[in-house]
């Protein structure tokens, strides 16, 4: 069941900055230098802000020119940089932007996969296109998988087959995602034969 | 000529569902030659052809009001099988003039629409329906438009809302599908969805198939033949509900095998939709069993070729592994090698009877 | 394939203006006219002469009872025949030839708000698009360029609805768009049709302040096939040369001789048209072919394309 090669698997590249657009939003699930998230920021023509999760209480998602995440010394300018200390903190501020958004904003999400597909999909819902948002992966391949059975989502899966913290199904992780629910397919693995299971690799560190 | 509905038949349980001689006889066939491999096998949906079954937009058979009711039973465990995006609206009434259309005109006998202005009335006589609404309020319908005429048809269905170049499967009726997922899949562009299909991508299938649809006309729809095999005539072959029909697979044996073992046939049509600018795909599943097949003489010997012969990939994509052997070991019997000609049609107009 | 074609008579035929005039058809033989949706047009089969002209006009509206339809024919000053007989020669009670209503200007239906720019007649596919957002309750703007003794025209075709989203540019400048597409909120798809050079300068526009492709929409009114250097087509199948001139198009040429050619849009846009070179070299001002089918000259799109070569052989 498990079928490689799957064409709704995301493909992921660098990023670059999009010379098309006339405001660009980098958004990062950790520290990282915006020298190593992106291409061209430095000559940027417009403005560009680095958001990035700090996963700690002593930032305040305060604006600062300061220089980078990392606190390396930088070349950038970035216009501006906000460190937020959890994901759902910097999610809550990114609707918040976006509902005053115009069209011309470039954004650029690089982290685990569940968490650049939550921004996307909160983009969409805020009315961008998908070419108006570019992706990168970074950290673990760690995926998050729907149960096709029972619909619940099972998070931090690094194996082969992962038990379902819904209906306790042993899933197998097909390769097929879906961007809407920032989730791969899981589908159980002995439905033919109770108990009949291929050995569990670890597949996604 | 009034149709003979069988509305007592199942899908499941007892599974009492058995084709008739003559639905046997108008069974869509698949396979013009020997070998399978997939290809853009899309050709113009119009009247005529080697089976009954291209004769009408949308085919009516004996198992009408038995495939309405099956699909109802689905539809009370599981809503999430009927999904439309809200964009879609223009679409869900294209959708349903569209099939009330063709039903009338095709089906005279069993479907009437009466028509003022936007105030329409429809019946539906084998499933005992007479409803009075207003074309474009969505509030005088029972149901959404999309939902209330697919639950009167056979044969799932999809919107597909065309943007950027590309098509996405923006809503559906999905209850005898061929384990795919409408809510999981739903919103995903046309390469997405048909990630799982092995070996297409790579021949650029899905490129020409898309290139072609884009340009898919009013007025000008296309039909295409898929297949795959299923273990009794079970509709509701769903990953949703994979946990209860995986098991059918490991109780075949070479006694009961002739009588269990279903070829699925998917008529699949594709209309574009004036009103919304979308795509209507209709994906009709026809069963028989291939004891039934075996009695028509071309069909029994091409289909044990081509199972004998298939790519391996596409022999596991179809969940055939565990009993592909037993099933070509059974068709063996009637193969004598003799060349077919190519093509689909049965070449006979009776069938011997069952063994 | 050949398409269907229905026979549809004229109801009513109403000046609107020295050069604009309205035209309402119902099918010939009672019944209803074929379903269509904002942005769909209808080609009409006109026979003035000894040649069809099969002219392309944007639906005005699409009326859920099917009762009739509706579109407003500009008559041209370089016409090649069809606006002028339409304009001169068709009377109510005609009946006319019309292919089934096709769509290659849609609506974009995810889209949250809607940005139309129009000049003089190419306002015609946004009366069907404001009908349609008015009654799904999406927000919209139109800005419509025109002559200044034309404003009165479309005012009262704009009238029906709410006047603070309409903003009709009188006169011979085209502007003041920076201010309105910059402001634009991130659901919004922006739509032109008019004049080529205006559609052009638009889209510019839109680029330059970051509107990326998904979100540009235009109808073009064909033409460009238009204007080049004469050559000789050869179409093998068919057994037959003919001359391609200078003012006129491949497609145009191939069905002067007699030959029924594929074609739907006329603009290089929707893909029927396409047909296989056996030998020349086309030169491509369609808008369909890839790259790759660009390079290898094998193909041509014979609406608007034309030959680099002297002769181009074609598999027709």
């Amino acid at each position: 069941m498990l079928i490689s090669d799957i064409k709704s698997r995301p493909v992921y590249e660098r990023l670059s900055v999009d010379a098309s657009g006339r405001r660009h939003l980098v958004l990062s699930d950790a520290p990282r230098p915006l020298a190593d998230v992106i291409d061209g920021a430095e000559a940027a023509q417009a403005p560009l802000a680095y958001w990035y999760v700090a996963s700690t209480s002593a930032v305040d998602g305060k604006p600062s020119a300061a220089p980078d995440a990392a606190g390396e010394a930088s070349n950038y300018a970035p216009h501006e940089t906000r460190a937020f200390r959890a994901i759902p903190h910097v999610m809550d501020r990114l609707s918040h932007r976006l509902a005053r958004e115009s069209v011309g904003l470039r954004l650029y999400v690089i982290g685990e996969e569940g968490f650049v597909w939550d921004v996307v999909r909160l983009a969409r819902e805020a009315g961008m296109e998908e070419s108006e948002c570019r992706t990168a992966h970074a950290g673990s391949l760690r995926r998050k998988v729907f149960c096709v059975h029972c619909k619940t989502i099972t998070h931090n899966v690094t194996t082969s087959l992962a038990t379902c913290e819904g209906c306790g199904a042993s899933l197998v992780v097909r390769d097929h995602f879906s961007r809407g629910l920032s989730a791969f397919m899981g589908v159980q693995a002995d439905a033919e034969v109770p108990g009949e299971l291929p050995p569990v690799e670890e597949m996604f560190p | 000529m009034t149709i003979q509905f069988k509305p007592d038949e199942t899908f499941r349980d007892d599974f009492s569902y058995a084709n008739s001689d003559a639905a046997v006889l108008r069974f869509p066939f698949p396979f013009p030659e020997d070998a399978y491999m997939y290809s853009v096998n899309i050709e113009p949906h119009v009247p005529g052809g080697p089976s009954p079954a291209f004769d009408n937009p949308f085919d009516v058979d004996e198992h009408y009001v038995a495939e309405c009711r099956e699909r109802a039973k689905v539809l009370e465990q599981d809503p999430s099988r009927c999904k439309v995006l809200p964009h879609m609206m223009a679409a869900e009434w294209d959708t349903l003039e569209l099939i009330m259309e063709s039903f009338a005109t095709s089906y005279p006998e069993h479907f009437t629409l009466t028509r003022e202005g936007t105030a329409w009335t429809w019946e539906n006589r084998p499933l005992g329906i007479r409803d009075s609404f207003i074309f474009g309020d969505a509030s005088t319908l029972p149901l959404p438009p999309f939902e209330y005429i697919t639950r009167q048809a056979q044969g799932d269905f999809t919107l597909q809302d065309q943007r950027d170049d590309n098509l996405f499967i923006d809503g559906g009726m999905v209850t005898t599908q061929a384990d795919w997922s409408l809510d999981f899949d739903v919103g995903m562009s046309f390469h997405q969805w048909h990630g799982p299909v092995p070996l297409a991508h790579q021949k650029g299938v899905f490129d020409r198939a898309l290139k072609f649809l884009l340009r898919l006309q009013y007025g000008a729809p296309v039909r295409r033949l898929n297949w795959t095999l299923t273990v009794n005539p079970r509709l509701d072959t769903s990953p949703e509900n994979y946990p209860q029909w995986g098991p059918d697979r490991t109780t075949l044996t070479p006694e009961n095998i002739a009588g269990t073992l279903h070829l699925r046939v998917e008529l699949q049509s594709l209309f574009r939709l004036p009103r919304s600018n979308a795509i209507l795909f209709g994906i009709r599943c026809y069963l028989c069993s291939i004891e039934d097949l075996a009695r028509v003489e071309i069909w029994g010997k091409r289909l044990h070729r081509v199972l004998r012969d298939l790519h391996p990939e596409i022999a596991d994509y179809k969940g055939t592994t565990r009993y592909r052997d037993m099933a070509v070991a059974w068709l063996s019997r009637f193969d004598d090698g003799a060349e077919l000609p190519v093509g689909t049609a049965p070449r006979q107009t009776s069938l011997p009877p069952k063994r | 394939m050949s398409q269907p074609t229905v026979a549809l008579r004229v109801t009513a035929a109403v000046p609107l203006s020295p050069l604009l005039k309205g035209f309402t058809f119902e099918p010939a033989d009672g019944g209803r006219v074929a379903p269509s949706g904002p942005g769909a047009h209808l080609r009409l089969f006109l026979k003035p002469g000894d040649r069809v002209h099969k002219n392309a006009y944007s639906l005005i509206s699409n009326p859920e009872d099917r009762s009739h339809a509706s579109i407003i024919v500009r008559r041209t000053a370089d016409s090649k025949g069809g606006s002028a007989f339409l304009h001169e020669g068709v009377r109510e009670g005609d009946v006319i030839e019309a292919g089934l209503p096709a769509n290659l200007f849609p609506v974009a239906r995810t889209a949250r708000r809607h940005l139309m720019v129009s000049g003089g007649i190419g306002v015609t596919p946004f009366l069907a698009y404001i009908a349609a957002f008015e009654a799904a309750g999406t927000p919209w703007e139109l800005h419509h360029f025109c002559r200044a003794d034309e404003a009165g025209v479309f005012e009262a075709l704009l009238a029906p609805y709410p006047a603070s989203r309409i903003h009709i540019h009188a006169g011979p400048v085209f502007g003041g768009l920076d201010e309105v597409l910059a402001r634009q909120p991130l659901g919004t798809h922006f739509y032109t049709c008019g004049p080529a050079v205006m559609m052009d300068a638009a889209l510019e526009l839109a680029r330059a302040l970051g509107w990326p492709r998904a979100r540009l929409h235009s109808e073009s009114f064909g033409g460009a096939g238009e204007g080049g250097m004469p050559f000789i087509a050869v179409l093998r199948r068919s057994n037959l040369e003919i001359a391609v001139g200078a003012e006129t198009t491949l497609l145009d040429a191939i069905e002067a001789a007699g030959v029924d050619a594929p074609c739907l849009c006329r603009g290089g846009a929707c893909g029927q048209c396409l047909t296989e070179v056996a030998e020349g070299e086309p030169e491509h001002r369609d808008h369909f072919l890839d790259a790759e089918e660009r390079a290898s000259g094998r193909v041509i799109m014979t609406c608007v394309s034309r030959a680099r070569t002297a002769r181009l052989v074609l598999e027709l």
